[in-house]
């Protein structure tokens, strides 16, 4: 089994990106995924990871903006001949080591030694590669926000960022909420999407800027609650059968199951909230300082995202600066909790 | 600690932001976040903008007055955090007016804190640092 230390590394994501290159036609699926700016053709097998892609992300719904194509395949050794995944050699692993080794040679990557999963990415050619045992053999997460690590180093690329927050918002503007998981962002976003509010989405969404605006885009449909949380915003009415918990055990499903008109296309973001569950009767929004937000709103989207940690810290730094911060005390009850909010935002509060 | 001694910012690794004079550093390396207080932002920003220790002994700071011993426990832990490092060959600086003017509004006493809650997804070797059984991102203890 080959070995791979940071000697080699950029070596061997060029082979396997070629590689992947000169079996494309021996994938069995290919589909594209139409995301804001970007059209990628993703090339796979069949099965649980190849029907996610379908399931979990937008289709582009902000037509006429032009797309960047992108291919990306999801391979592995059943495919043509595509190689075994190599393991990591004995030196020490040190994930920014390994990040800043890719980024010198104009790639990036990242690799989940539990499972000889590698993923690679040319930024110039816009060519990834999900290197797995097997057809659905990647960490369990992926099948919530499938391409994600790949996306985020290509919009990272472009000056955009994924952001780990929720969204809610109305008449096309909105408010992000950050903070650690357990602070209540997916209940919130499900609450006011129950009551009639807007969402790009929940856990991650696409910020960019445009001038003075910071705009909010989605790119996966997926919400998530556990239990707890699915009993208490009575969601067995709208989901009789919600499935398997999956493996935080939380019911994974879809905006478009808590309301039909889907997720929105854009939210003009004005303000950063950052949730805390109080047991108060009342939710309550109050002024926060951007230090503290940003200590929300950063440390989760950079840990959680392969690579480029100085330009996502700068780019929060920048989205902190830019929006007014609140922190949300959650009231106990998910009406209550969506009509603060679509206060907030009928009072232009930003 | 020297008192003349003219600190800079430990590499490249230590990456901060200011909002409204209130810092916020993060250490790309070791993924520890760093927030100060009010007093803390304004001698951080003094001493990374090559102000010596000794331009601060006295300096009023809200009610009081900086003292040496409050500063000499804050560089310490600067350094013990890997956050600053002495410099050599830098020329000392004033401190700005503007600085002075805010650490002299401070309301909270000279204080950094530290979180490394989300630190072992950065930093921790995710093959040969993970209990084996539970796999990563299980550290082992």
């Amino acid at each position: 089994m080959r070995r791979v230390t940071l000697d080699d590394l950029a070596d061997y994501a060029r082979e396997l990106l070629a590689a992947c290159e000169a079996n494309a036609d021996a994938f069995p699926g290919k589909s594209r995924v139409e995301l804001p700016g970007l059209a990628i053709d993703v090339f796979s097998d069949h099965g649980e990871l190849a029907r996610a892609l379908g399931h979990g992300m937008v289709a582009e719904i902000a037509a006429g903006r032009p797309a960047t194509p992108g291919r990306i395949f999801l391979a592995h050794p059943g495919i043509g001949s595509i190689p075994q995944p190599a393991l990591w050699g004995e030196a020490l692993f040190h994930p920014n080591m390994f990040s800043e080794r890719l980024e010198a040679n104009g790639l990036r990557g990242h690799y989940f030694h539990d499972l000889s999963y590698w993923q690679f990415y040319d930024v110039e050619k816009r060519l990834g590669v999900q290197l797995m045992r097997s057809a659905d053999g990647c960490p369990p997460w992926e099948f919530g926000a499938p391409l994600r690590c790949f996306l985020h180093w290509e919009y990272a690329a472009r000056g955009m960022r994924l952001t780990h927050a929720g969204t809610l918002g109305k008449g096309g503007r909105g408010v992000l909420l950050a903070g650690a998981g357990g602070a209540g962002k997916s209940g919130t976003v499900a609450s006011g999407l129950l009551a009639g509010l807007d969402s790009v989405g929940d856990d991650y969404v696409l910020v960019e800027f445009d001038g003075d605006r910071s705009l909010a885009r989605p790119l996966f449909t997926t919400l998530k609650q556990d239990q707890a949380g699915f009993d208490r915003l009575g969601l067995a009415r709208l989901l009789p059968d919600p499935g398997l918990l999956n493996w935080q055990g939380k019911y994974q499903f879809r905006v478009q199951d808590l309301c039909p008109r889907g997720v929105a296309s854009e939210l003009d973001i004005v303000a950063l909230l950052v949730p805390q569950i109080s047991g108060a009767a009342q939710s309550t929004i109050t002024p926060l300082s951007r230090k503290d937000a940003l200590m929300a709103l950063a440390p989760s989207g950079i840990a959680q995202m392969p690579g480029e940690r100085e330009s996502g810290f700068r780019f929060f730094g920048e989205l902190t600066r830019r929006l007014p911060c609140y922190t949300l005390t959650l009231g106990t009850r998910g009406n209550e909790i969506a009509e603060t909010i679509a206060a907030f935002l009928d009072r232009g509060n930003s | 600690m020297g008192y003349s001694t003219i600190y800079a910012v430990s590499g490249n690794d230590i990456v901060y932001e200011t909002f409204d004079g209130d810092a916020v550093v993060l250490d790309l390396a070791s993924g520890r976040y760093f927030g100060f207080s009010d007093s803390g932002s304004c001698v951080w920003e003094a001493l990374i903008a090559q102000v010596p220790p000794a331009s601060l002994v006295g300096r009023t700071c809200g009610s009081g007055q900086l003292s040496a011993a409050d500063l000499d426990a804050f560089i310490a832990r600067l350094n013990e955090y890997g956050l600053l490092s002495p410099a050599t060959g830098m020329a000392s600086a004033a401190l700005s007016p503007e600085l002075a003017q805010r650490l002299a509004a401070a309301r909270e006493a000279l204080k950094i804190d530290m979180h490394d809650e989300l630190a072992d997804l950065v930093m921790v070797d995710p093959i040969h640092d993970v209990d084996e059984p539970a796999g990563w991102p299980a550290v082992k203890q």
